[in-house]
């Protein structure tokens, strides 16, 4: 696993100590308890409906905060990636007949593809990138409603394949999709991992730090943005498949949705962005609790406690609740 | 095809001085502060909702609305910036994801409060219809006109002449030499976040008087402010005013000359393009600082 | 620590599933958009099924029904989440909100679940082309398309201009329409608009300089009905009638936009006041008054409708002793009756082939309906123009 060979070949300072996680084997089997334990426990299918729909929100989450804390971009319009792959994978599968696992991978290609059309964005600075993405995603929202002799347009895309039977586990079932996106999280995970600890994410961190100093010293920051934003776009791209599949209908407003753009943030910002458990805990906490404790207390207008969580966690714990508990542990 | 094109070039110079009157305050807080209000759109929004309230539960003239939402935007923009001010670290990106979350919270507690109903003015006189030669428009629309172009030339000559304008310009330019010049940083902050909700508030009862609005609509609204402040450039009141007229032409000329399911990607390719060839914007007075 | 949250959340989740109907009633679920952007249609429907479910259950001797709402938050998963969680709660049919978007995954998992779905909320033929065994819905396109389409023809227009919002009901009223009158012969210009637009003259302009037509269609929602009649207002194109689709032709529309409203026609199923011959129409709109103190929304009667062939159904198979055996189904398809909408029957995809829709004209806050000739309560004014 590339994660085991990154001894560092420059010197360079050693980072901050809240980046110290369990190794790739330890996150990865923690991912896999935390994964099985409602199915152990026999849960219904609505809990697993919910676990999936949190799922698919933490890969999303996974995916900004990896461009967010390697990349140092905030995105405002991840929703752009979210659609193109979901559209993607969804054509794919329906007009060429293509296996859908092979159309899930190959939606986060194309969500790639269409994040070729950002990288003159990179060269803009914090709100400018953040924003200009949102504008890339509100472009696609409307190339997809036009091309209706292609995605039905603002009726609707519908008539495409699920996910299939592998190895005579129905994945189209909820627990299918459940242990399947569990599986994709984890594999994110220690991609994201792998990359944080190889030079790329060495050097990313130093520029973090100095991006005038490491030009100095060679290293190109552009480039190794662009391979973030490319790799985050493919994440996303792959999760906005599988949600697609797992859906089985796609209009414009719904696969572009703010929303796919929006509940990753505060899922990211909640658990800790600059972590990889982070992002995925907040969007399970976050899901979960919007759907089953906040809905119960106000029933129209709910996610106003989403607001208030995100001003909350940006004045006390801007390094979110895992940097919450990690700063704890230190003080004990 | 004349006419058609006079009428397109007119509603979209009005559409543009109302968007103009919406992008004034975030630009203005953006020069002085280099802080994007993400909750901007939810600011004028519920100056909107303070001129439905004077007019539809107290049976007012809308206009008399602009005291009310003078005093509510400017308490809750006077907490938003005693918010602001306590972020410590990357206070760039945190204080766009704190504002962020300001604006859901604005948007749901509009949507609480006032449920998801379509709100707008129900004056005859403000819907009644004027025409110059061969264009037309809604009353409600010249005055909104009228309005931003006052307000333009007020935020400009305040910039300009006054003490505190030139103090905010100070800061804005370099916050450590303006510090030791006597001037105090946070005050001067303080009172541009205060200027922009006053230009929110008279923004939002335009609004409420030109068009519809409903709890969903702040977002589309800061989107389109900063699209504004975008084309603009940094430092330039006037410009803010061109910008915004611009995109208002952009788009209603797309609507005339091509589709009407086209408007919105006309003004966000014009707004990418611009980011991208004229990292200045179009009237930008000098170079965006890191 | 995340562990132990999840643990906990699970727990808490698998005992709120849990409470199962009370033995004596007979529960069927729904789920509606009770927030976002279609909330207040989510809210007009649950007010009709609420009527509905009151009414049945004051007739009915022997079977009471109860009825559970879900917020769908108008997102696909969470309609799903509302089926399971539903049908795990002990429904015996679901019944859906709005948008073919939500009730194409929701029926779905309804129809996974073996349990009947019924719809009064989404008019794409995708849903009935998938042939699900326990799918129904009493109004489609096709259905808007005929009512609209008859009242159309009826004023014999040279030429007609549709602004077509692009979301996904309104775009398919559209392209149908345009088809229908095309065939006929009448010249159609099809202005599709972003749902972002707020400012109409410019379309509006078109309409007036360019296409110069008889008759003014919009197929779209009620925030772009009042800027196109507003920008109409103030351009006064040479048309001689406006007409539109659902939500239009109602009293909270006149009430709200008295200026606006004078002559405009809309999707209607009930005059105001209501002055019908027909008891059951009289009875609901009493009801819904004395319930919801205002006088009855399009929507409502749409779910209304809904709800009470439903409750029809269940007794009929609870009568037979085939509920719990999968026999509602069945009793749903020997549903065949005259209903506030028009005949109601259902053939083998679970659509309803004979809905056609009645127009309703504005009048000074009253609202007539003027076609089809059957349903008519009043003349057509026209030309007729809010201006």
């Amino acid at each position: 696993m590339a994660s085991l060979e990154s001894a560092p070949a420059v010197a360079l300072k050693a980072a901050p100590a809240r980046s110290r996680v369990p190794g790739g084997a330890a996150l990865g089997l923690g991912l896999l308890v935390l994964a099985l334990l409602p199915v152990l426990m026999g849960a219904s299918n609505y809990m697993l409906g919910l676990l999936i729909s949190a799922l698919i929100l933490s890969g999303v989450a996974l995916a900004w905060a990896l461009l967010g804390n390697l990349g140092g971009m905030v995105s405002f319009g991840h929703a752009a990636f979210f659609g193109v792959g979901a559209y993607a994978s969804a054509l794919l599968s329906a007009k060429l007949g293509l296996p859908v696992l092979l159309t899930v991978p190959l939606g986060g290609l194309v969500a790639v593809v269409a994040s070729l059309a950002m990288l003159p964005a990179l060269r803009l600075s914090g709100p400018y990138f953040a924003l200009a993405i949102l504008a890339y995603a509100q472009i696609f929202r409307i190339l997809a409603t036009e091309a209706s002799w292609l995605t039905g347009g603002g009726a609707g895309f519908q008539r495409y394949p699920g996910l299939p039977n592998v190895f005579g586990l129905d994945l189209a079932s909820r627990t299918g999709s459940y242990l399947l996106l569990v599986a994709v999280v984890t594999l994110c995970a220690l991609a994201y991992l792998a990359v944080r600890r190889s030079h790329v994410g060495l050097a990313l961190r130093a520029i973090a730090e100095s991006e005038d100093a490491t030009r100095v010293v060679g290293v190109n920051s552009t480039v190794l943005k662009s391979l973030m934003l490319l790799l985050s776009a493919f994440i996303t791209g792959v999760f906005g498949a599988l949600n697609a599949h797992i859906i089985g209908f796609l209009e414009p407003d719904y696969a572009f949705s703010g929303v796919w753009s929006l509940m990753p943030i505060i899922a990211a910002i909640f658990g800790g962005y600059r972590t990889i458990v982070g992002p995925i805990g907040g969007a399970v906490i976050i899901y979960l609790f919007d759907q089953v404790v906040a809905k119960s207390l106000i029933a129209v207008g709910h996610q106003i406690i989403l607001g208030f969580v995100l001003v909350v966690m940006v004045l006390a714990a801007p390094n979110g609740l895992l940097g919450l508990v990690r700063k704890g542990d230190r003080h004990a | 095809m004349t006419d058609l094109i006079l009428q397109a070039l007119f509603s979209g110079l009005l559409v543009g001085s109302v968007y103009a009157l919406v992008a004034l305050g975030l630009a203005l807080s953006f020069g002085a502060m280099r802080i994007i209000n993400l909750a901007h759109g939810e600011l004028v929004l519920l100056a909107a909702y303070c001129a439905y309230v004077v007019e539809a539960r107290a049976g007012l003239d809308p206009y008399l609305a602009i005291p009310l939402a003078l005093v509510v935007v400017s308490v809750v923009c006077a907490a938003l910036f005693l918010m602001i001010d306590r972020i410590r670290e990357h206070r760039e990106l945190n204080s766009l994801i704190l504002t962020f979350g300001i604006g859901i919270v604005l948007t749901n507690a509009i949507l609480l409060v006032f449920a998801s109903d379509v709100r707008t003015t129900a004056s005859p006189q403000l819907q009644d219809a004027t025409s110059i030669g061969p264009v037309y428009a809604m009353n409600g629309e010249i005055v909104a006109f009228g309005v931003s172009l006052a307000l333009m030339v007020a935020l400009w000559w305040w910039l300009k002449k006054s003490w505190y304008g030139r103090a905010v310009r100070a800061v804005s330019s370099n916050r450590a030499a303006a510090t030791l010049m006597g001037i105090s940083p946070v005050r001067t902050e303080l009172v541009s976040f205060l200027v922009a909700g006053a230009l929110a508030s008279f923004a939002g009862v335009a609004l409420y008087t030109m068009s519809v609005v409903q709890p969903a609509l702040g977002h589309a609204l800061t989107v389109k402010a900063f699209i504004v402040t975008v084309l603009a450039g940094v430092g330039s009141i006037p410009g803010v005013f061109l910008a915004a007229i611009l995109l208002g032409v952009t788009e209603a000329l797309t609507v005339t000359l091509a589709s009407s399911a086209l408007q919105e990607l006309a003004g966000m390719v014009l707004f990418l393009l611009v980011l991208f060839l004229l990292p200045n914007g179009l009237f930008g007075a000098r170079a965006r600082r890191g | 620590m995340l562990r132990r949250a999840v643990a906990a959340a699970s727990i808490a989740l698998a005992t709120l599933a849990g409470g199962p109907a009370r033995a004596d009633e007979i529960l069927v679920g729904a789920h509606m958009p009770l927030t976002g952007s279609l909330a207040r249609s989510g809210q007009a429907f649950d007010e009709g099924m609420r009527v509905a479910i009151q009414m049945f259950n004051a007739r009915s001797e022997k079977h009471k029904i109860r009825l559970q709402v879900i917020d769908d938050e108008s997102t696909p998963a969470k309609a799903v989440s509302a089926v399971e969680k539903l049908v795990s709660d002990g429904a015996v049919a679901v019944i859906g909100g709005y948008g073919s978007n939500i009730i194409g995954p929701a029926s779905d998992a309804s129809n996974r679940l073996k349990t009947t779905y019924i719809t009064a909320g989404a008019v794409s033929d995708e849903l009935t082309a998938r042939g699900l065994k326990t799918f129904f819905r009493i109004n489609n396109n096709a259905g808007y398309q005929r009512g609209m389409g008859a009242l159309l023809e009826s004023l014999k227009p040279t030429s007609v201009s549709i602004l077509a919002s692009t979301k996904e009901a309104p775009a398919l009223l559209a392209k149908g329409l345009q088809k229908d009158l095309a065939a006929k012969g009448v010249k159609v210009t099809v202005h599709e608009f972003d749902p972002a637009i707020t400012d109409f003259k410019p379309v509006i302009n078109k309409v007036k300089l360019q296409d110069k037509s008889d008759i003014l269609v919009m197929s779209a929602y009620e925030n772009d009905y009042v800027g196109i009649i507003r920008a109409a207002k103030v351009l006064k194109p040479p048309v001689k009638l406006i007409v539109g689709a659902w939500s239009l032709a109602t009293p909270k529309m006149y009430s709200e936009f008295p200026d606006l409203m004078n002559n405009v026609v809309g999707t209607s199923f009930l005059p105001f006041p209501v002055e019908m011959k027909d008891e059951e129409g009289k009875r609901f709109a009493e009801t819904y008054k004395k319930t919801y103190n205002k006088e009855v929304e399009y929507l409502s009667t749409l779910s209304f409708v809904e709800t009470t062939i439903l409750a029809e159904a269940i007794a009929r198979a609870a009568d037979a002793g085939t509920l719990k055996s999968g026999g509602l189904p069945d009793a749903m398809r020997q549903t065949e009756r005259e209903t506030l909408l028009g005949p109601v029957q259902f053939d083998a995809t679970g659509d309803n082939p004979r809905f056609s829709v009645a127009m309703g004209q504005h009048r000074a806050g009253k609202i007539v309906l003027v076609s089809p000739a059957a349903a008519a309560t009043g003349e057509i004014v026209f030309p007729g123009l809010p201006w």
